[in-house]
This record gives structure tokens, sequence and C-alpha cells, in this order.
């Protein structure tokens, strides 16, 4: 497992694959097959990504600079959708949901992973197999069969959550609709719920492909359970935390179904309207598609900024772990 | 049409050989098999009637498709208009109506159609047009589901009365009549409203209130009752096709505004959203005593809260009837089936359908033919107390005028309700949330 994030995220890929394999003949000596024969392999792949791909987001990028009314007449308003967007204040209010959101879903998820791996590497577990079929359940369950769920449960005046706050002695009810960081609790916990399991396995599978002579020598030393997990496993596990980091980020600016199913608007206040759902209210609800292909670039140019630090962390990590 | 003769005398000649070779006994109007797609949402088509129908018409199938309102009304309809397809009838409500309305291209303008013979048996004669069919339906109504071009895109199912369902149990409690007509007596104005509210709050014990008990489940919706009840909504009819849009100054938003406000502040509302699992659970529990309610809710309340059956009742909404909601079923332009679907259509939104659709659903009949008769008015409801519930619906709807509507009168409608969720959720002051709507919707308009 390990070695496999390594070549997903270490710089120890090479950057250019398609040099390296430039000289692999598919049918070794029969020359002029070669190239046609790769053209038709890559085909199928190509077609797909050219229509379903590359065609929308082209497209978008066009209908950005329009007022764009899919029945009617479109007009050509230049640049007019991203002055717009700079000042509307919906669009900077979904960044800040976005990334409260992704934070409060992203860390406590991944402490409870690494935890949880922790105990699912104990050697004296029994049902191995069974715990971790039951920790991947979450992740196959429909997100809106979720959110229906999980929006009882976090109901300001029956949900089980105020419920039991109450018998604790807390009588003041949550409003984790109204509330912004109650609603970005609530969206942490479905999103946490949906993802902790998968994680676990990761870091469960990566895990076990720590040496045991590490552990073993480490016990020699003298080192206690708590020490050997904080200082051999943890910096064992750092390739990985850089990978589910990465893979969170990524799902964290794509969350849309959890709060759009807690309110289509993204609340009255707009409290827990995210990036996406902001873009696909605009597209679907305004019917406002010039605005929503504006909004998308944007979201595109918020990717990549991420992309490019999380591009330098990654190096740095590697370059620092020699292993 | 001469396609459609065509095959059917066709199809004439194959049914007398089936016959004469024993195969089909009964000489039934066998036409060709005919499958008639159909999006809708809620409880729009009654599978009753499509049974009934299904036995009238064993070659033609339903394949229904249900779908939330708004992704139905919203995007499905325009990316079925954009790309040409489409199914062959499509449920449009009539928030999305002034939207749609602006669009006649994407729908099949009906005063072309004409109904075949194929329902004559079921009392519907053939070569009715839209043109003909209109005076069995309220005017007002009616018109929503007609385009700027002056085209018919869309016949009423059902209209929205809007009424007040209050617990006979929990007035009794807290010394209000009880009494449906002296209930109506309670409330002329909605400051009236808002006073008997306040009333019922002072008789609430204290853990009652501390339970979050109100007397309304939600202030919020006194809102869109004011507004139904003026003659202009956002936007004024100035003789153009859109409409000028007067959110802004239009007095009766305002007005519908600050009573909104005010019977929000008095607190007798539960705060609880609509729709919601706390709404639905609030219901049995008593939560609240009263609410809004369209005639098609009344199916909803009996279906989430069978328990309370008999403590409802229905009173008169303050002021005069209101409205709200409603849905005209429409003949996508791009449909493959127009002449089963308008058959279909018009029986199914024939008088008689939509009577039964009422008894059986509640959902009440926009075809005024049926208010004289006293199968709808000698109607009573045993779940409402024995409310003579078609009686008073009846005369709600009777009173409304004709509202204009416009075209982002959905978004703007939106923008208000979430400005007054704010206001609910104390999270800003009355006149900063309405500034709020102002700058949101100045968005809506402009961008």
């Amino acid at each position: 497992m390990s070695q496999l994030l390594e070549r997903k995220v270490g710089r120890k890929a090479p950057l250019t694959p398609w040099k390296k394999n430039k000289k692999q003949e598919v049918f070794p000596g029969v020359k002029s097959l070669n190239g046609r024969w790769g053209h038709l392999f890559v085909a199928p792949f190509l077609i797909m990504f050219l229509v379903f791909g590359l065609a929308p987001v082209v497209y978008s990028v066009y209908i950005s600079f329009f007022r764009w009314d899919p029945l009617g007449g479109s007009e050509f308003t230049g640049l007019r959708n991203f002055s717009i967007l700079l000042q509307d204040s919906d669009f900077w209010l979904a960044i800040r949901n976005t990334f409260s959101i992704w934070a409060l879903s992203t860390f406590p998820q991944m402490f409870m992973a690494i935890g949880l791996a922790a105990i699912m590497r104990n050697t004296r577990l029994k049902a191995k197999s069974f715990f971790r079929t039951i920790l991947l359940v979450p992740n196959i369950t429909s997100v809106i069969a979720i959110t229906i769920v999980f929006g009882q449960l976090f109901g300001r005046d029956f949900g089980i959550i105020n419920g039991l706050l109450s018998l604790a002695g807390l009588d003041h009810h949550i409003d984790f609709i109204e509330g912004v960081i109650p609603s970005h609790v609530a969206i942490a916990t479905m999103i946490t719920w949906r993802w902790v399991g998968y994680n676990t396995l990761i870091f469960l599978a990566s895990m076990l492909a720590i040496p045991d002579e590490l552990f073993e020598s480490a016990s020699v030393d003298g080192a206690s359970k708590w020490q050997q997990f904080r200082f051999v496993t943890l910096p064992q596990l750092k390739n990985t935390i850089t990978f589910v980091l990465i893979v969170g980020t990524i799902g964290g600016l794509q969350v849309f179904a959890e709060p759009q199913q807690l309110a289509a608007d993204g609340g009255s206040s707009k409290q827990f309207l995210t990036l996406t759902l902001f873009l696909f209210n605009q597209a679907f609800v305004n019917n406002k598609y010039g605005y929503a292909a504006a909004i998308g670039i944007m979201i595109t140019f918020i990717v990549l900024i991420i992309s490019v630090i999380n591009f330098f962390i990654t190096r740095k990590i590697s370059n620092d772990g020699t292993r | 049409m001469r396609k459609t003769w065509k095959a059917k005398t066709g199809l004439a000649v194959i049914a007398a050989l089936a016959i004469s070779t024993g195969v089909l006994t009964t000489p039934a109007k066998a036409a060709d098999p005919v499958t008639i797609t159909i999006w809708t949402f809620g409880d729009v088509i009654q599978r009753n009637l499509v049974v009934e129908y299904k036995a009238l018409h064993p070659e033609v199938t339903l394949s229904i498709k249900k779908s939330d309102l708004d992704p139905l009304n919203g995007t499905n309809m325009v990316t079925a208009c954009t790309s040409k397809t489409g199914p062959d009838i499509v449920a449009v409500e009539v928030s999305y109506s002034g939207y749609w309305r602006s669009y006649p291209k994407c729908f099949q303008d009906l005063r072309q159609m004409k109904t075949s013979d194929a329902n004559a048996s079921a009392g519907i004669a053939a070569g009715l047009s839209a043109t003909e069919l209109k005076k069995d339906y309220l005017s007002w109504r009616w018109e929503q589901g007609v385009a700027y071009d002056d085209s018919v895109i869309g016949i009423p199912t059902d209209v929205g009365g809007l009424e007040v369902a209050y617990r006979v149990d929990l007035f009794k409690k807290a010394g209000l009549p009880t009494d449906r007509a002296a209930v109506s007596k309670l409330w002329p104005t909605w400051e009236a409203f808002i006073a008997t509210g306040q009333k019922y709050m002072t008789k609430l014990s204290a853990a009652d209130k501390k339970a979050g008990k109100g007397f309304i489940d939600n202030a919020g919706t006194i809102y869109a009752a004011i507004m139904n009840q003026g003659t202009e909504k956002y936007y004024k009819n100035d003789g153009t096709d859109m409409g000028k849009l007067t959110y802004d100054t239009n007095p009766q938003v305002k007005k519908a505004w600050n009573t909104t406000i005010k019977a929000t502040e008095s607190g007798i509302g539960t705060r609880i959203g609509q729709y919601t699992s706390d709404w639905n659970i609030g219901m049995n529990k008593g939560t609240f005593a009263t609410i809004l309610a369209p005639a098609w809710m009344m199916d909803y309340i009996k279906a989430q809260a069978p328990d309370t059956s008999g403590k409802w009742d229905i009173a008169n909404l303050p002021v005069s009837g209101g409205n709200q909601g409603g849905t005209q079923l429409t003949i996508p332009s791009y449909a493959k089936n127009k002449q089963a679907a308008y058959d279909f259509l018009t029986w199914y939104l024939a008088p008689e359908q939509e009577l039964k659709v009422f008894k059986t659903y509640g959902l009440f009949p926009a075809a005024s033919s049926t208010y004289k008769d006293p199968a709808l008015l000698n109607f009573k409801d045993p779940f409402f107390n024995n409310a003579p519930v078609g009686k008073i619906y009846a005369e709600g709807v009777s009173k409304l005028k004709p509202i204009f509507e416009g075209k982002l009168q959905r978004a703007i409608d939106q923008a208000i309700g979430a400005g007054l969720g704010r206001v609910a959720a104390k999270k800003m002051t009355p006149a900063k949330s309405w500034a709020q709507v102002l700058t949101d919707l100045k968005k809506v308009v402009n961008n």
C-alpha cells in the first residue's frame, strides 16, 4: 500500500511516463502497426473524454462570457459575470462555508480513522473481516438516505441529539439548521460518518505494511505501546496522511448533497451554502447559466491553488521521508 | 390527424379480422398500443384514476415518473425543451407557471388540439379544443396556464384553496370557541388572527411553552397567504408580455412582510419548518393548533397524523379566501404522442374526474362547474370533524381575483422566504433582513 501511495503522491513517480514507454512496442517487430494500434486502443477513452470531459469544460468557459438563457436569447457580456461574482457576498460566504465544513470533517475524521485503524491492527482483535466490512458499509449508503436520517437526528425540536442533550440537563435546543457552526457540524458529521471507515481501511493497510522488526526493536528498546504508536507508527503513516488529506480536500470542495438535502437554498442566511451548491442554484434554480459557469471556473482556480500547495507539501514530505 | 385516422381504419380491419377469428371477443375500440410518458410530482396523478383509465383504454400504458417539484419544473423541463425531447405530459405547479408562460415555444398550444372520440363513452365529446374547455374552469385559475402569447399551455388539475385547519381539542383547552363558524369570526383580519394566537399562547402551561408549543405551525406561512389575497404580486400587468417588476414598490408586499414579521415577533408560531420531520411529529403531538392549509394539504395531514382523526376542523382564512399552489398539466411541444396525451389529459381533468380526486385525495377541483354539484357541496370529511370541506373551499376560491404572474416569481418568493426565516431565527432585525432581501433580489433580477 505504501509503495502504491508513494507512486501516487511521491516525486519518484516519473513525471512524463510516455517518454519512457515510447520504445515499447505492442507488436514487436511490426513497426508500422504500433503507432496506429496505439491510437485505436486509446480511442474509447479519448472519445469519452472529449465528449463528456473536455467539450463541457470548453463550453462552460464559452458561456461564462454570456448572459445565457438556454431557452431564449443570450447576450455577450464579456467579463461581467466574473466582476459580479467577485463582488457577490454569497460567493465569499460559500468559500467560507466550504472550507469550514472541510476542516470540521477532515481533521476529526483523520484522528478517528487512525485511532480505529490502530485498534483494528491489534492482533488480539477477533472477527477482523467482519469489522472491516462493517466499516465500509456507511460508504456505500446513499448520501440522500444518510442526510434524511441525520436530518431527523439533528431536528431542533424532536431530534434525538437535542433529546439526549436535554436529558443531560442542557435545555437549550441547538438549531442545527439555522446556526452557522451547528449546521456545519451537522454536515461535517454526515461526511465523517460516511468516510471514516474508508479512511480507516487505508490507514490500516498502510499500518500492516510497517515491518514488524521496527516494533520489535522498539519494544526491545523499552518503548511503551503509546511510544511505539507515536514514534514508529505515525511517522510511517506520513505519506498515507498526505494521501487522505488530498482526497479529503477534493471531496471537501465537492460537498453538495448533504447541504442541499438539509435546505436546498443553503439556509436562510446561506449559512451552509457551499461552492457547488451555489453553482447549482445559480444554474438550475435561478437559470443563470452563464453566471454558474463563471462560478465553475472560479472553483477550478481554487482547486488549482490548493493543488499547488499540495504539490509543495508532498514534495517536502517525500524529500524528508527518505524511506 | 390524418395519420391517426388512417391508423384507425387499418386497425378496424385488423379488429374485424380478430373478432371473426375469435381472437377478440369484445368489439373493443382497438387502437395502437401507446405509451404516454408523464412527468409529475407529489400526488398530482392519482393511482385510482390511472387504474380507471387503464380499464377504459387497455391499449394505453401510462408511464409515470415522479420527481421533486423544483428539479422537475426547473432543470428537467429546461433540459427537455433545450434538447427538443421530452415526455408527453408534464405537471407544472403554479409557482412556476409565471416562468413557463414566457416560453410558449416549449409547449403545445392546446387550442390547436382536438379531442378524438376515444373517450366518448366517458362523456368527453370529440372535437373539443382548449377554447371549448375553458368555460368549465375557474377563470382566474385558467389564466395561469395561458402563455404570454395567449396560447393555452396548461389545463388546471386543482386549485390550492387556502383555509385554516385547526385543532378542535386544543382550541377547547385554551378556552376558545370550537365551532367552525365561531372560529372563523375570531379572525376577520390578520391582526385579529395574531391576537387570537396571543390569547391562545397565554393559556399554554409553562411546560407546554418549554416544549415549544405554539398557535400556528409556522408564522412565515402567513406571508404567502396575504400575497395571494391581493391582485398583484411582484409584477404589474403593464400590457407587455413580461409585465413590470414591482416587488420593491407594491404596497401589498410590504404589508404581507410586516404582518408576517408581526406574527413572528408575537411568538405565536413554533418556528417548525413545513415538510420537515419535526413538522410531521408536531402534527401528531399537537405542538401547534393551526395550519394554513391548502386543500391539497388535507391529504398530507391525514397521512402523517392518522391518530388525530376527528380532532381537526376547517375555518375560513382571515380577510377572505386564499390560494396556495395548484397544478396544471401541459403537453410539451416535443411530445411524441400528443393526441393520446391530449385525450388522457382532457379525460383526467374533466370535472367528473377532478371531483373524484377531491373526494379521495382532497385536491380541490379547478373545474368550477363542480362547485354547484351537491356531491361537492355536501361532501363532509370525518377526519376534519365532518366539516363540509367542499363548501368551505369552494366559497374561498370563488372570492379570488387573477394575479399577474411573472417570470421570476418563484425566485423572488424564495428570497423573501429566506428573509422571513432570518428574522424568525433571530439572526437579523426585520429592517436589516429586508435590506438583505432587496440586495439578493437585485442579484436575481440583474445578474
